[in-house]
């Protein structure tokens, strides 16, 4: 199980840490799954979507450094953390379709955590806005993928 | 949520960096570096001598004219290197400055960024300063040309509110224009500048060209009075500014002080509340009120201001107050106890004078810190213009809620301030918006925008007593600032 610490979103700085969460969750899901003998099949699918996730932590990384502008560090109360809560504790013993429906679940969650971060960070921290929109695009491909398994 | 880690506990005592050496100052006066959001003790810093500040200027003028000689690229080459390396040490410089400042983790990365800035600017200075020229300029055959050259030593005395940002709107202009220069960082947050010096000294620069020199008053009179050092840059309250100015000036030194502030921000009938609420909230509250382009004054304007105190109090209680470290803190404390105890005074004084305490951060407390310099935000309702909490600077995060009938008449109260650094107004109205930045006497105008913080390419200062000087920091005022121009009238027979 990969341990996650997902804060209160109140600043630009801890939906970033939030979202640095889910994908050190996602990515330590698929690497588990990855390993799991009866989900052989889609063990490939799932070692690419692990590094694919820990790229995303390097963007938003990235995003944090370079797209902040104190300027307009506005307090945020919109986004609930739990309303974007993933299970990061993978069951054992579970096939690639059981598999594929267990990960599809966190990357619907977290494209639902983007597209509403986006949508809030429009109007504070425009720059930060199109990362968001971006990963939340790619978690819904991703779903998709897994959805063809 | 867990905290982020500090870089380190003990940042032991400091040393002064002169002539690419790192020297211990050999004065028995020392000042604790305190954490203001736990209390404790992180490092000491000494108060340097007249002596070890006179060998720092000698070394910079020593450095100075093989620093002048060289190209103009090769220093800007030394700015890129310096930007890379500030960027793979960003984290580090952020959290340094939470802990010995205390502003938020988010603050502190959004000050690097802009810190980052200043060197990427400066790192233009090829064409930053390009003098230039006029054939047959003066005659026929006879050009005329104007050359843009630098000085010598120049040096900064620095606050405590911007510990990484403000030494960095002066030094890498007067360093890439090829003058050699002196930064006194304040005495109570003298660790980020120092983690930067680090970089600065690994960068490449030659010894001498950047000296940082740690102390207080006999550290700044030797600067403002040596014959060597041909000007200075200073940011801080309005008396000491105004003193800078003048006992720089009697040396017959080039000065830029700024000084205080009593920002004003206005909002019309026909703004957008809820935007206008959540942007305020990061001027009033950001930096816990130590801005000098901070909120201090909220001026309502008509029938909205019902309204829109009931949004700013609900806003206001939003707030999250902490150590800077746990990123999800939206404010942390104010730099010392008696900075804590000067804004409570106001608070006190207001309440006397007739104003209404609605929301009191007084007697605030963050569990786990109450070491913590911490004060609330606090509102104060029934504010008139000559209550003393309208006219003086606060420097925390302290808002000042004045009804007002017109925008005229906020604009006159607002320039019966002595201070003219910033005002904001938050209208819909692109007249509205236009009358205001047309007639405002202040030097920062922000329309819509509560923060009015000038971007590293344009100029920044106030106006009135917030600023003595004529050229700004920052931008091509920098250029012209630590540079001359010298004319060549070129005749061949």
């Amino acid at each position: 199980m990969v341990e996650c610490d997902f804060p209160e979103c109140t600043t630009f700085g801890s939906v970033i840490r939030f979202a640095l969460e889910l994908e050190k969750g996602a990515a330590g899901v698929y690497d588990e799954l990855s390993k799991e003998p009866k989900a052989a099949s889609a063990a490939e699918v799932f070692r690419t979507l692990s590094s694919v996730h820990k790229k995303r932590g390097e963007l938003l990384e990235f995003t944090r450094r370079e797209k902040l502008n104190e300027m307009i560090l506005e307090p945020i109360s919109e986004l609930k953390r739990e309303n974007y809560l993933i299970d990061t504790k993978t069951p054992m013993g579970l096939d690639a379709k059981a598999a594929a429906r267990f990960a599809s679940k966190i990357e619907e969650t977290s494209a639902r955590f983007y597209a509403d971060s986006a949508r809030i960070a429009k109007n504070l921290m425009a720059e930060a806005a199109r990362t968001m929109e971006r990963l939340g695009k790619e978690n819904m491909a991703n779903k998709a993928k897994l959805e063809a398994l | 949520m867990a905290l982020l880690s500090e870089v380190k506990k003990d940042y032991g005592r400091l040393q002064n960096f002169v002539n690419g050496e790192w020297i211990d100052s050999t004065s028995s006066k020392v000042l604790d570096i305190e954490n203001p959001s736990t209390g404790g003790i992180i490092g000491k810093v000494p108060m340097s001598t007249a002596d070890e500040t006179k060998a720092a200027i000698e070394a910079a003028h020593e450095a100075w004219w093989a620093w002048r000689e060289t190209p103009p690229i090769t220093r800007a080459r030394v700015m890129f290197k310096l930007k890379e390396l500030m960027e793979q040490n960003f984290e580090n410089v952020a959290r340094i400055m939470v802990q010995e400042q205390g502003k938020t983790i988010d603050e502190a990365r959004g000050e690097t960024r802009r810190t980052i800035e200043n060197v990427e600017v400066a790192a233009g200075i090829p064409s930053l300063m390009m003098g230039y020229n006029l054939e047959d300029g003066a005659a026929e055959g006879i050009d005329e040309d104007a050359v843009i050259s630098p000085l010598g030593v120049f040096g900064a005395i620095c606050p405590f509110n911007f510990p990484a940002m403000i030494p960095f709107w002066f030094w890498p202009y007067a360093v890439a224009t090829g003058n050699c220069y002196i930064v006194k960082p304040s005495s109570q947050v003298p660790l980020t500048m120092n983690y930067l010096t680090k970089l600065i000294e690994q960068a490449g620069f030659p010894p001498g060209v950047l000296n940082v020199v740690n102390g207080s008053h006999e550290v700044s009179d030797t600067m403002m009075e040596h014959p060597k050092v041909k000007g200075i840059s200073f940011v801080g309250s309005s008396p000491v500014a105004k003193y800078i100015y003048k006992h720089s000036a009697e040396n017959g030194k080039r000065v830029q002080a700024q000084g205080g502030a009593k920002n004003s921000l206005v909002v019309m009938p026909d703004a957008n509340l809820d935007r206008t609420v959540s942007n305020m909230l990061a001027s009033y509250y950001g930096c816990a009120g130590q801005r000098c382009l901070a909120g201090s004054n909220l001026i309502a304007v008509g029938n909205i201001a019902d309204t829109l105190l009931k949004k700013w109090i609900e806003g206001t209680k939003k707030i999250k107050m902490g150590y800077g470290l746990d990123e999800s803190v939206n404010m942390g404390p104010v730099i010392s106890a008696k900075a804590k105890k000067k804004a409570l005074d106001y608070i006190d004084g207001a309440e006397k004078q007739g104003a209404k305490v609605i929301v009191d951060g007084r007697k605030a407390v963050v569990p786990g810190y109450e070491k913590g310099h911490f004060i609330g935000p606090t509102v104060l309702d029934q504010v008139t213009p000559d209550m003393t909490i309208a006219k003086e600077e606060v420097f925390a995060p302290v808002v000042s809620y004045i009804r007002m009938e017109s925008m005229d008449e906020a604009i006159e109260f607002i320039h019966k301030s002595p201070f003219g650094n910033a005002a904001s107004v938050y209208t819909q109205s692109g007249k509205t918006a236009r009358d205001f930045r047309y007639r405002c006497q202040c030097g920062n105008i922000g329309i819509n925008v509560g923060i009015v913080a000038a971007m590293a390419y344009f100029p920044f200062a106030g106006y009135k007593d917030s600023f003595f000087g004529d050229l700004h920091g920052q931008g091509q005022d920098a250029i012209k600032f630590f540079t001359d121009r010298k004319v060549v009238i070129t005749r061949w027979f």
